[in-house]
Formats: C-alpha cells, sequence, structure tokens
C-alpha cells in the first residue's frame, strides 16, 4: 500500500506540470485581459498598454509560463493584480469559510444519506421509498440560488430565525472564542441547509441504486438462506459493497470542498472560494486563476488517490501493491 | 403550548410565503406611492451604525489604485480630495479652502486647509499633494488615472508653494482638470519610497476623511468608525458597517430582514418595495445613457438617411416600458439631463414607420418578397452584439430587432462575453469587426466627451464606431479648453445638435436609480443627485 501511495504522489508531478501548462495557455486564449475591467472613456489606451507591460502581459505568453514556474517553484505564486497581495494569501483568506462550509454539508449529508439510502433500497416500493423518490427528484430539479432565496424568506424575513446573509456578526468582534463559533454557526444555518437538501438528493440516489444493486447479488441470497438476521445482512454483507460508489463520488467531490460554490457562497454572500475562483476568471487575473486551479489541481489528485485507498478500506477484496 | 405557538408560526409563515410569490408576478397592481419620511435630528442614536451592502469586493483601499465602484465606496468616507463636488455636480472646497485659476487658465493654485491631520495624526501639507498627483504620474505605479493628468502628452507639473499652498501647472488651458483636482490625497510620510502597487498601506489606509478604516474582513465586510479628529463637520454616524452581498436579489431579501439599511432596486421589484412599510424609497437620475451604436465602417450604415430611419423606427417609449418597467426616460443626446452641460435642443426622432419606410425607400433599400429590403442585391441585414449577464441589454436587443423588422430590416442578436465583445470593439485596427452594439456609457463629473467622439480616438480609442465629423472634432477641442461654464455649455450643445443630425449612435435611455433606505436612517436628501442620498455622509444618523 505505501509503496503504492509513493508512486502515485511521484506520478502528480508531471502531471501537475502538464495541467499548469495546459491551464495557463488556456486562460491566455481567452479573450480579454486584466485591463478590460478598466474601459472607462477617461482611461487611454496607452495607459491599458503601460499596465499591461506592468503586469508583464506584454511578453509572449510562453515566455510569461516559465517566469510563472520558475516563481512558483520557489514557492511564489504570484500577486492579485486588483489588491496587490500575494496569491497564497488571498486563498488562504478564503480558504477558511469554504472548508467550514462544504466539509460540513458533506458530513451531513453523509450521515443522513447512507441510513436514507439504505432503508429507501430495503423498502424499495413502500411509501417512504416513493415519498423518498419525489423529494430526490424536486431537490434535484431546484435550482440552488432559488432554494436559497426562499430559506432565506422564510426563515430570515418571516420567522427571524437565522440571518440572511454574511459569515459573522461585526459586533462579536471582541466575543469569546465559543460566542464567536456559536455566531458562526447560526450564520450557516442557511447555506447549509440548503447544500445539504441539494446534495441529498443526488448522493442518496446513488446510495440507494448501489443497495439495490447489492442486495440482488448471490452472496446475500446466500446469507439469508443461512438465517442470518436481516440487520446483519444489511449492514454487515451488503452495506460495504454498497459503499463503493458513494466513496466514489466522495473521492471526486474533495476538490469541490476546496474551489467552493460559487452560487450558494453569492446568495448567502458567504466569503468563500468560490466567489473568488469566479471573480478571478471573469477579472482575468492570471495569477489567482492559476493559484486557483492548480490547488483543485492536487485536490483532484489527491481525492482520487484517496478514494482509491478508501475502496481498500471498504471492500477486503481489493488490495493495492500486490501482484 | 410554545411548541404549538412555534409549529403555528411556522406553518402562518409558509402560508404568508406563498402569497408573497403570489403576488409578486401581478404586475396589474397600482402603485402607492407615499412621501418620504425621515426621522428628527432629535432621534439621532450619537453612536449609531449604518449598515449598507456592497455588491462587490472591496479589492483595495488606496483611491490612485483602484478600480471598482466598491473600493471607491468605502475610500470615499476614509479620503478626502482638495475639492469635492455637490448634488448639482458644482465643485466645493474639501482639504482646500479656495483655489483660483491664471488668467491664461494654465496655472490653478490651492489654498489648503491648515490644521488638517491624517488620521494617525501626522499634519497634512502640501507635499501630500504634490505627492499624490507625483504617485499617479508615475509610470510604475498600476493606476488607470495618469491620462488624466497629461494633456497633448505633456504631463501637467504639480508644484509646492508653501507649506499650505500648491500649483498645478498645465501645458494648456484644460477645463476637465477641475474634476481631476478632486483626487483624493494619500499620505507621503506613509507612502514615499515605497512600492504603492503592493503596499500595506492598501489594506490599512489611513486618510484625512470623516471615517477611518476600522476592520476588514475579506469578502465579508468593511467597518469604519468616525474620525474624531476630521476636519470638517463631525459625522453622526460612530459608524458605517459595509457587508459584502453580491446577489442582487440577496441585497433586498437582507434589508427586509433588518439586516442591511439600504438596496438598490432594480426595476423587477420596484412595485414590490413601494409595499414595504419599513423603508423609504428615493429615486434619482444618474449619468448613464444607453445607446445603439453603429460601425460607421459598414456599408449600410454609412448612409446618414439609413440611420435616420432606424431612429425613426425605435419605439423608445416601449422599450422604457418593457425594460426598464419605466424607470427611465428617453435619450436624445449624449449627455445625461443632470449634468450641467445638458442641452437637448437638437433634432428628435419621432417613432414614425412611415417616415423610417419613406427613408428608407429614398436610400435605395426596397422590400423583397420576402418582406426584408435590398439594395444592389444586399440584404438590409445586420447583427446586433451586446454583452452576456446585462438581461437590460438583452431585451432591448430582442424588442429592437422586433422594432426593425417591421421597416424590413432582418437583425440578428450575438450575445458576447464581455471581454469578447471588448476585443471587438476595441480592435487596434479598423475596419471593426461588428455591425451595430448595445452599450452605456457612464458619464464623468464633467461633459468632455472628445475621447468618445473625436475623429482621433479611432481606431485606437472610444471612439469605436468610427465617427468623423470636423466640426464636432474643432468644438471638442475648444470645450476642453474653454473654463467658462456658460461658453462650455454653448460649445456643448452645438456638439450635441450635430451629433443628433449624424445619427452615429441612436440614444435609448437615462435610467432612473431607485433605492429602498430603511426608515431608522435620518439626515438623508429626500431628492438626491446622481452620487445618491449618502452623498453628505455626515449629515447621515441612524435614531436610537
Amino acid at each position: 500500500m505505501r509503496k503504492f501511495v509513493i508512486r502515485r504522489l511521484l506520478q502528480l508531478i508531471p502531471l501537475l506540470i502538464g495541467i499548469s501548462l495546459i491551464s495557463f495557455f488556456v486562460i491566455h486564449l481567452a479573450p480579454g485581459d486584466p485591463t478590460n475591467l478598466f474601459v472607462d472613456p477617461s482611461v487611454q489606451p496607452e495607459e491599458l498598454a503601460r499596465i499591461r507591460a506592468n503586469f508583464g502581459l506584454d511578453k509572449p505568453v510562453i515566455v510569461q509560463y516559465f517566469y510563472w514556474l520558475k516563481n512558483v517553484l520557489r514557492g511564489d505564486f504570484g500577486t492579485s493584480y486588483f489588491t496587490g497581495k500575494p496569491v497564497v494569501l488571498e486563498i488562504a483568506e478564503r480558504l477558511p469559510a469554504t472548508l467550514l462550509l462544504m466539509v460540513s454539508s458533506m458530513l451531513i449529508t453523509l450521515i443522513i444519506t447512507i441510513p436514507l439510502g439504505v432503508y429507501s433500497a430495503v423498502k424499495k416500493g413502500k411509501f417512504f421509498d416513493q415519498f423518498f423518490t419525489v423529494f430526490s427528484f424536486a431537490g434535484m430539479a431546484i435550482p440552488s440560488f432559488w432554494l436559497g432565496l426562499m430559506l432565506m424568506l422564510l426563515f430570515a424575513v418571516q420567522l427571524h430565525w437565522f440571518p440572511a446573509v454574511g459569515m459573522f456578526s461585526y459586533q462579536l468582534k471582541d466575543a469569546v472564542w465559543y460566542i464567536k463559533a456559536l455566531d458562526v454557526m447560526h450564520h450557516m444555518f442557511l447555506p447549509l441547509l440548503t447544500m445539504t437538501i441539494l446534495s441529498l438528493a443526488g448522493m442518496s440516489r446513488y446510495q440507494r441504486a448501489a443497495m439495490l444493486e447489492v442486495l440482488k447479488e448471490e452472496y446475500i441470497k446466500t446469507a439469508r438462506a443461512k438465517g442470518l438476521p436481516e440487520k446483519v445482512v444489511i449492514f454487515k454483507h451488503a452495506l460495504r459493497n454498497a459503499l463503493i460508489p458513494t466513496v466514489t463520488i466522495l473521492g471526486l467531490s474533495l476538490s469541490g470542498l476546496f474551489s467552493g460554490a460559487f452560487i450558494i457562497e453569492t446568495i448567502f454572500a458567504w466569503p468563500g472560494m468560490g466567489r473568488l475562483g469566479v471573480q478571478a476568471i471573469f477579472s482575468r487575473n492570471y495569477p489567482l486563476i492559476m493559484g486557483v486551479v492548480m490547488l483543485s489541481a492536487v485536490l483532484i489528485a489527491l481525492g482520487n488517490l484517496l478514494a482509491d485507498i478508501g475502496y481498500a478500506l471498504v471492500d477486503p477484496r481489493i488490495r493495492y501493491g500486490k501482484k | 403550548m410554545i411548541f404549538k405557538n412555534r409549529i403555528g408560526k411556522f406553518v402562518i409563515s409558509i402560508l404568508l410565503l406563498l402569497s408573497l410569490l403570489g403576488c409578486t408576478g401581478d404586475s396589474s397592481r397600482e402603485i402607492k406611492k407615499r412621501a418620504v419620511e425621515l426621522p428628527k435630528l432629535s432621534q439621532m442614536d450619537p453612536n449609531g451604525t449604518l449598515v449598507l451592502a456592497l455588491g462587490g469586493e472591496v479589492s483595495i483601499l488606496n483611491p490612485i489604485l483602484s478600480t471598482d465602484t466598491t473600493s471607491s465606496a468605502v475610500e470615499g468616507t476614509i479620503f478626502s480630495g482638495m475639492i469635492r463636488f455637490n448634488k448639482h455636480l458644482e465643485p466645493e472646497p474639501d482639504l482646500a479652502t479656495h483655489w483660483k485659476v491664471s488668467k491664461d487658465g494654465k496655472v490653478w493654485t490651492f489654498y489648503l486647509k491648515k490644521n488638517v491631520f491624517w488620521q494617525d495624526g501626522h499634519p497634512f501639507t502640501a507635499a501630500d499633494v504634490k505627492f499624490t498627483f507625483d504617485s499617479i504620474l508615475n509610470p510604475k505605479v498600476n493606476t488607470v488615472r495618469r491620462s488624466n493628468y497629461i494633456i497633448d502628452g505633456v504631463p501637467i507639473k504639480f508644484r509646492v508653494v508653501d507649506k499650505y499652498t500648491v500649483q498645478a501647472i498645465l501645458p494648456k488651458p484644460y477645463a476637465p482638470f477641475i474634476v481631476h483636482a478632486a483626487m483624493s490625497i494619500i499620505p507621503k510620510h506613509l507612502l514615499a519610497g515605497k512600492d504603492i502597487n503592493r503596499a500595506e498601506f492598501n489594506r490599512n489606509p489611513i486618510g484625512t476623511g470623516p471615517f477611518k478604516l476600522a476592520d476588514w474582513q475579506v469578502g465579508n465586510h468593511v467597518i469604519v468608525e468616525r474620525n474624531e479628529n476630521y476636519f470638517g463637520k463631525k459625522p453622526c454616524l460612530k459608524k458605517i458597517i459595509y457587508k459584502i452581498i453580491p446577489d442582487e436579489n440577496a441585497r433586498l431579501v437582507a434589508l427586509e430582514a433588518g439586516e442591511i439599511d439600504s438596496a438598490g432596486v432594480p426595476p423587477k421589484d420596484y412595485k414590490r418595495m413601494w409595499t414595504i412599510p419599513s423603508v423609504n424609497i428615493f429615486e434619482y437620475d444618474v449619468l448613464l445613457y444607453v445607446y445603439l451604436g453603429f460601425n460607421l465602417a459598414n456599408p449600410i450604415f454609412r448612409d446618414v438617411t439609413v440611420r435616420q430611419a432606424f431612429a425613426h423606427a425605435t419605439n423608445k417609449d416601449q422599450l422604457i416600458s418593457l425594460v426598464l418597467k419605466g424607470l427611465g426616460s428617453r435619450a436624445d443626446v449624449p449627455n445625461a439631463p443632470v449634468s450641467w452641460a445638458y442641452a437637448d435642443d437638437v433634432v428628435k426622432y419621432k417613432y414614425d414607420l412611415k417616415k423610417a419606410n419613406a427613408l428608407l425607400d429614398q436610400a435605395g433599400w426596397k422590400l423583397n418578397s420576402d418582406g426584408i429590403r435590398e439594395k444592389n442585391g444586399k440584404k438590409l441585414a445586420f447583427t446586433i452584439i451586446i454583452n452576456q449577464g446585462n438581461k437590460e441589454r438583452e431585451k432591448a436587443a430582442i424588442i429592437l430587432q422586433q422594432q426593425y423588422k417591421k421597416i424590413g430590416a432582418k437583425v440578428k442578436i450575438r450575445v458576447l462575453e464581455w471581454s469578447a465583445l471588448l476585443r471587438i470593439v476595441n480592435a487596434p485596427k479598423g475596419p471593426k469587426n461588428f455591425d451595430a452594439v448595445i452599450m452605456g456609457w457612464s458619464l464623468g463629473l464633467d461633459p468632455d466627451g472628445y475621447i468618445i467622439w473625436h475623429s482621433s480616438q479611432y481606431p485606437r480609442g472610444f471612439n469605436f464606431i468610427d465617427y468623423k465629423n470636423k466640426k464636432v472634432d474643432h468644438w471638442l477641442e475648444v470645450g476642453r479648453t474653454e473654463l467658462n461654464r456658460k461658453k462650455r455649455k454653448a460649445t456643448y450643445a452645438k456638439i450635441y445638435q450635430e451629433i443628433a443630425k449624424d445619427v452615429p449612435y441612436i440614444f435609448l435611455w437615462y435610467p432612473r436609480a431607485v433605492s429602498a433606505i430603511s426608515k431608522r436612517v435620518g439626515g438623508l436628501d429626500p431628492n438626491p443627485g446622481p452620487a445618491g442620498a449618502f452623498l453628505d455622509i455626515e449629515d447621515v444618523f441612524v435614531i436610537k
């Protein structure tokens, strides 16, 4: 297993260089550049040309790429064109908010989705299953911005139970840590509820389908024929195998945990990575785009690796590093 | 019992929500407008906090570097300029007590207030003013404002006469300089010798304005606190909190929930906001116009008769009604009615399909069997380009497509991402690859339209439609150098008349801005100017 992990980690190096090269060129192929934001009748084209030169954008793209790569190898991911801040700092400022929201959402989704999917599969065709199927399809069909706004109208405007926007209250700047933590949780409720409803709908369908598939297997029939209690059949024999698709999806979702959810973050004014990344793209803030892309690339690769390790943990038949 | 009450409240809320949703689609409802009800000064909370929303991220808090309106909104409270503009767009002293312009119009002398201090206690002097403008003129500083201080390739020189007097020496008279002289001043003692582009100051600014930065949580909020040593009128507010709420709908919800005190109201929510009793609605004109611009290098649009025909075929009232829900007025000249230089004594093209058809017939465009006009085998067909994400312009393009169909023109619409659209219209070489474009110009405080209309501004510049008129060129040059407002206004009136005759653009509308502001906020101007109800922020207060 250790050899397998080391080999996979080493494979990451050429992969990341390839991704950085392709991303850099694709980003520069898109029309426009950072000075597009300065289009104003009071700004002369010469000024835009001067600013482009100050940013190094007057050089050929390949030269710009090697400058970027050289700096990255020294640990410098560049400076945001608009804030003058190092890219690493920009990402570090936004990452905790995104991680908090996304990890919480994923954990809650997992806690609910596995029993829900299993129960739905076991009760296939019964009222619960049908009710939950309707809920799932509704959840998948509802746009996140609409659901978010409706929850805001209900819980913030009508009931005044939760704040509509933001991550924390400015009044509690000097409060003790647990008060601050409670305040963040209070603010997080609505975005978290929106995300959980939406992801629950999809994930539980995967879990239900996987469980139904496993329940048809011969070894489940054998287990039942042996007279094992249904709980043991379901939770000991069926569930571990039925978790494989969920683990795959979880692994692939890892990058999403860091890149954030743009629409949710925008609606709830949550200061996360999603907003930062999309804003960087629209403003052609190349160093910041590359920073976000590279972070996502590393995480997707690590997510895949973790998913592979996860298979071995949930399925005893899967072992790595042995021929 | 409590449980039952809560359940009941929850159910009632859902029913209310559903009824609210049901109501929003009712466009036939009459608006019951009411007068603005402002609280009295005696109700003021001396330690009050105003909570405003910003639609975007604050990128940098240095007025010579920032390019976004959100950063500028916060900077406006932290920094001061030598002069500032009132709601009628007239200059008033700010850091300066007064100023004089030499007879030849080339030397502007500003006399600065004494006993003004930076928020860190350091005294403000003329050296700060010179440092600010010299920094803007430094090519290494990534500011887009440098060209404002370069006239015909020659930079304006700034000279410290004494500790409280500074002179700007211009190579030739230049009327728009008064606007650029209002630039916010940055402190020399904190920035001299530093790389301004990356200075820590940009995140921890020190100004001379009525408020000072107290807290900046990236992506969440910015807080400014009253500057107790402010040289001007002491602000009534203790704090202003700027919450960053990017979504327009979320801002309105936050206002309804009482989490913010003000939000802009888009046309779609206009009627609904009048039904909310806790807010005052302010409407005001802004310095902006939206237009359909013709590429005059395109053979179809080279003929002024054709352009006039399209002007007559444009039903601006319908556009304002359908696109803006009535929140705008028809535009006929390249300036907004709120500008002091506005003049509309120009030829106006009434919606008149008969006349439009007659003009096209006269220009040789004849209807074919498909109902499309043709001339020398070429159809009267063209494409309007618009930028993606601007719903108003998308709707306008569709309506214009239908309106022009009535005179036998076939119009296609192409929606482009903003950068892609700019790449076309800002192409460094002509002829540019577009037929017509819907865009808007946000106008500066000065009416100078040189960079949009002067023939020298094509292909590099914002005269991307290739408009050429020697008379207009001449008057634009005169308008920039004339310091007398009356004479300038007369010059611009002539420019507008000439442009209206030539129809290089069809001026579509002037939008009207609408703000909903909580009734707990006082000290506001009930009839605000284009800068909005919070222009005189020192007077604004909230009640206890």
